[in-house]
C-alpha cells in the first residue's frame, strides 16, 4: 500500500472531510459520501461509479489477501447507482450497477455483486459466491429470489442530499476533472 | 435480575404447576395461585395488529378473521407497506376527445405524442398505489396485480380455483348440521311427551291435533323439514397427468419454487411456482380476557380498546404475593455440606404481612379434605356472567367440565433439607415514597436469621443442606413453604365490608445452582 494517500473527486461528487478514507481512490461524479463512512484500499485502487451513496459507518474495503502486496492493476471498481446503508460492510470482488446493501449487512470477499442485487439488513455473506443478477436476499435465513420488479432511483435522495450535506459538513474539494485533464492533454 | 434469564424462583401454582412469580395470577376470590393452565381464555375484542382497528366478532367471522385493509407479503409474511407512485396521464377530457376521434386502444397506446402535439393537452400527473414489502422487496408489480387509484380497500381478492366447490361444501354441511339439530329437537319432543294437569280430549280417543287438522281439510300444521342440499360427490380419479418431459433435462431453479412457509401462507391453492403468490390478508389478534375456573371471576380483563394496553382487571401475582429473589448460597454448594442461602422478599401489597417460612405444610391446611375442596369449588349456576360479547355470538364456553379437574400433587422435586425459621417476621407495606426516604431506621430487636431490611424488603438467611448423595453438576433444589397473611379487600359476602385476613401459604422451590466438582 502506497504511504500516501491518493483520493481522486470529480466534480459534483459531495465527500464530507470527516470520511475516512485510505489508499487510492476515485470518486466519479454524483457520489455522495456521508461523514464517518470508510473506503480502505489496501489491495488496490478503488473506483467508485457515478451516483453511489455511502452512508454513515459504512465500510468499503479492498483488503489485502494474505502474502500478497500492493497492486496497482488490481482495482476494486464499483458501478454506479449502488447504495450502501448504514453500517454496512462490503469488501466484495465486484460490484456491478444499482445494488442496494442495507443497513448492517456484511458482504465478505470473493463476493460477486453484479447488477440489481439487494442484500438485505443484517444479512452476512462469507462464502465466495456469484450472485446471479437482480438477486434478493433477505431474512433471517439469508433467502433468496428473484426481483421482479426493478429496483427504485436514488436520484431524489441523491439530490436531496447534495443540496442538504454542504450545509452542515466540510467537504472535500473535487481535485479531479476530467474535462481539464483531457484538454490538457 | 434480567427478564430474560430463566427465574430460578419458582412458584407452585394451585394446579400443581412451577412457574416462576411473573408468569401466575393470583385469585383474590378464591384465594388461590392460579397459571395459563388453570384459566379460562375469553376473547375479549378482534383487532388488527396493524392497522389498530378494532373488528366486533360478528365482523370478524365475517371476514374470516382477516383485517380488510391489511396485508402480509406471500413471500416473507411481512406486512405489506402502500407506495405511492406517480404517473403522467393526459387530462381527462382531452382523452375522452381522442377516445371519440379515434380507436381506444391506440388513443392509450399514445398518449404522449397527442399531448405534444396539443398545447391544450396539458400532462398532469396521478397518484398510483401498488403494495410493497418492506423486507424482501416483493411488489404486487412482481405478480401483474394492476397498480390501484386509492390507497386501500380496492385491491382485488384472490379467489382459488375450488371457491366455488369450497362454498358448496360449506352451504351442505351448515344444512346437514341444521337437520340433525331439529331432527334431535324432534325426537326429544317426542321422547318426554308434555305432562298435562289435566287429561285432554285427544288424549283419551286417539285424535291427534295433525289428525284433526287433517280431517278438517287444513293442511298440515308441521314445519317443513330441513332437507340437506344435494352435491354431486367428489370423484376420485387415477388420472392424475404425467411429468412434463423436461422435468429430468431442464435444471431446476429453486428460486422459482415456493418455500413450505410460502404455502402454508396461502392454503388456498398452495402455489409451488412464485408466480402465483398473491397478498394475504392479514389475520386478526385477540384481546383476551382470562378468567378463574373454580369461582369465575375475572383474573386479567384488557381495556377495549386496541392501542391500549392497560388492563381493566389485572389479577397478576406479583402484586399480592410476596415475591422471593434468590441473592447468592453463602458457600460453594457440596452434597452433605450445611450451607445457606440469602433471599429477598418484599412485599407488593399496602398491607404489612407476616411470613414464616416452613419446610412442610402448615398444620391447619391439612384438615382440608378434597371432597371439602371440591365442594367448595363448585360453581353457581348464576355466577356464569358471560360477557354481552360471548352471548352475542351465541357462544356457550362449557366451564362446567373444568371443575371436576383433579387436584394434582405437587411433585416435590427438592433434593435439599432446610432448616425452617424459628419464628415468624412481620415484612411492612409497600410504600413508594419510603424508597426516597433517608435511612433513619433504627436498630430493632430483630430475629437473627434477617441480615437486611429496608421498607417492604428484606433479606433473610436460610439455612440448608444439600443431600448427601448428589453428584456433582447437578442442581439443588431448595423446596420449602411460605406462609403469609393477606389482607382481603373484597369479600364474596356482600354485607361485611373490612377487608379480612387469611393466612395463606405458597410452595416454593429455588434452583441454588449445581454441585461443585469435587477437586
Amino acid at each position: 500500500m502506497p504511504t500516501e494517500n491518493s483520493i481522486k473527486i470529480m466534480p459534483k461528487a459531495v465527500v464530507c472531510e470527516e470520511s475516512n478514507l485510505r489508499g487510492d481512490i476515485t470518486f466519479s461524479a454524483g457520489c455522495v459520501v456521508h461523514p464517518s463512512a470508510t473506503v480502505i484500499a489496501e489491495a488496490g485502487p478503488i473506483i467508485i461509479g457515478e451516483n453511489c451513496i455511502l452512508e454513515e459507518y459504512t465500510t468499503i474495503a479492498h483488503r489485502l489477501q494474505a502474502g500478497a502486496s500492493w497492486n496497482a492493476n488490481n482495482i476494486l471498481s464499483i458501478g454506479t447507482h449502488n447504495v450502501f446503508e448504514v453500517g454496512c460492510t462490503v469488501e466484495a470482488a465486484r460490484i456491478g450497477d444499482k445494488n442496494v446493501f442495507e443497513s448492517k449487512c456484511f458482504v465478505g470477499p470473493g463476493v460477486t455483486v453484479p447488477s440489481g442485487c439487494v442484500v438485505g439488513a443484517g444479512i452476512r455473506m462469507h462464502t465466495a459466491q456469484l450472485l446471479p443478477e437482480n438477486t434478493i436476499v433477505y431474512g433471517q435465513q439469508a433467502l433468496q429470489r428473484e426481483g421482479i420488479e426493478k429496483q427504485s432511483s436514488q436520484t431524489l435522495q441523491i439530490d436531496f442530499l447534495r443540496k442538504v450535506l454542504p450545509n452542515y459538513h466540510h467537504l472535500r474539494k473535487p481535485n479531479h476533472d476530467p474535462k481539464k485533464a483531457r484538454s490538457v492533454v | 435480575m434480567s427478564f430474560m434469564q430463566p427465574s430460578p424462583v419458582k412458584y407452585a401454582c394451585s394446579c400443581g404447576i412451577l412457574n416462576p412469580i411473573n408468569k401466575l395470577f393470583f385469585c383474590r376470590h378464591c384465594p388461590k395461585l392460579r397459571c395459563g393452565y388453570c384459566v379460562c381464555t375469553e376473547i375479549e375484542s378482534h383487532f388488527c395488529s396493524n392497522c389498530l382497528e378494532n373488528i366486533p366478532s360478528s365482523e370478524a367471522r365475517h371476514k374470516k378473521n382477516c383485517c380488510a385493509n391489511c396485508f402480509d407479503c406471500p413471500c416473507c409474511q411481512h406486512t405489506l407497506s402502500a407506495r405511492a407512485a406517480t404517473v403522467p396521464v393526459v387530462r381527462k377530457s382531452e382523452e375522452t376527445k381522442e377516445g371519440e376521434s379515434k380507436e381506444s386502444p391506440a388513443a392509450a397506446a399514445t398518449p404522449p405524442a397527442t399531448a405534444s402535439s396539443k398545447p391544450s393537452a396539458i400532462p398532469t400527473t396521478k397518484k398510483i398505489y401498488y403494495l410493497s414489502c418492506l423486507s424482501c422487496r416483493w411488489t404486487t408489480r412482481d405478480v401483474g396485480i394492476p397498480d390501484q387509484g386509492v390507497a386501500s380497500g380496492t385491491w382485488p381478492e384472490n379467489e382459488c380455483l375450488y371457491q366455488a366447490r369450497f362454498n358448496t361444501l360449506v352451504d351442505y354441511y351448515q344444512s346437514i348440521v341444521l337437520q340433525e339439530k331439529q331432527e334431535k329437537l324432534e325426537f326429544m319432543r317426542r321422547k318426554a311427551p308434555k305432562q298435562h294437569k289435566f287429561p285432554s280430549l285427544t288424549d283419551r280417543t286417539g285424535l291427534t291435533v295433525s289428525l284433526i287438522r287433517r280431517q278438517i281439510g287444513w293442511h298440515e300444521k308441521s314445519i317443513p323439514k330441513a332437507k340437506a342440499i344435494s352435491i354431486p360427490p367428489a370423484e376420485a380419479t387415477a388420472d392424475v397427468g404425467g411429468l412434463p418431459d423436461d422435468i429430468f433435462t431442464e435444471p431446476l431453479n429453486l428460486r422459482n419454487i415456493t418455500t413450505i412457509a410460502q404455502r402454508h401462507g396461502q392454503p388456498g391453492d398452495e402455489p409451488t411456482a412464485v408466480s402465483n403468490l398473491y397478498p394475504q390478508r392479514r389475520s386478526l389478534w385477540i384481546k383476551r380476557s382470562l378468567r378463574c375456573r373454580q369461582c369465575e371471576h375475572n383474573l386479567i380483563k384488557p381495556e377495549y380498546h386496541p392501542t391500549s394496553i392497560k388492563y381493566r382487571i389485572q389479577l397478576f401475582a406479583s402484586y399480592h404475593v410476596p415475591e422471593v429473589l434468590m441473592v447468592r448460597c453463602e458457600q460453594p454448594l457440596q452434597p452433605g455440606k450445611a450451607n445457606a442461602i440469602l433471599l429477598k422478599l418484599s412485599n407488593p401489597t399496602m398491607y404489612d404481612m407476616t411470613i414464616r417460612i416452613l419446610s412442610g405444610l402448615p398444620p391447619e391446611e391439612a384438615l382440608i379434605s378434597p371432597e371439602a375442596f371440591q365442594q367448595a369449588c363448585k360453581i353457581k349456576e348464576e355466577v356464569v356472567t358471560s360477557s354481552p360479547l360471548v352471548r352475542g355470538i351465541g357462544l356457550t364456553l362449557s366451564r362446567q367440565n373444568s371443575t371436576r379437574e383433579v387436584k394434582r400433587e405437587v411433585e416435590d422435586v427438592s433434593n435439599a433439607e432446610i432448616v425452617p425459621l424459628e419464628s415468624e417476621f412481620v415484612l411492612s407495606q409497600r410504600d413508594d415514597s419510603k424508597e426516597f426516604d433517608e435511612d433513619v431506621q433504627l436498630p430493632t430487636e430483630e430475629p437473627k436469621f434477617i441480615v437486611w431490611r429496608k421498607g417492604n424488603k428484606v433479606l433473610i438467611r436460610l439455612q440448608f443442606t444439600p443431600a448427601d448423595e448428589l453428584p456433582p453438576s447437578t442442581d439443588v433444589m431448595l423446596g420449602f413453604f411460605m406462609q403469609y397473611t393477606y389482607v382481603n379487600t373484597v369479600s364474596n359476602a356482600s354485607d361485611k365490608k373490612e377487608p379480612t385476613t387469611h393466612a395463606l401459604h405458597s410452595r416454593i422451590f429455588i434452583n441454588a445452582g449445581a454441585i461443585e466438582k469435587a477437586n
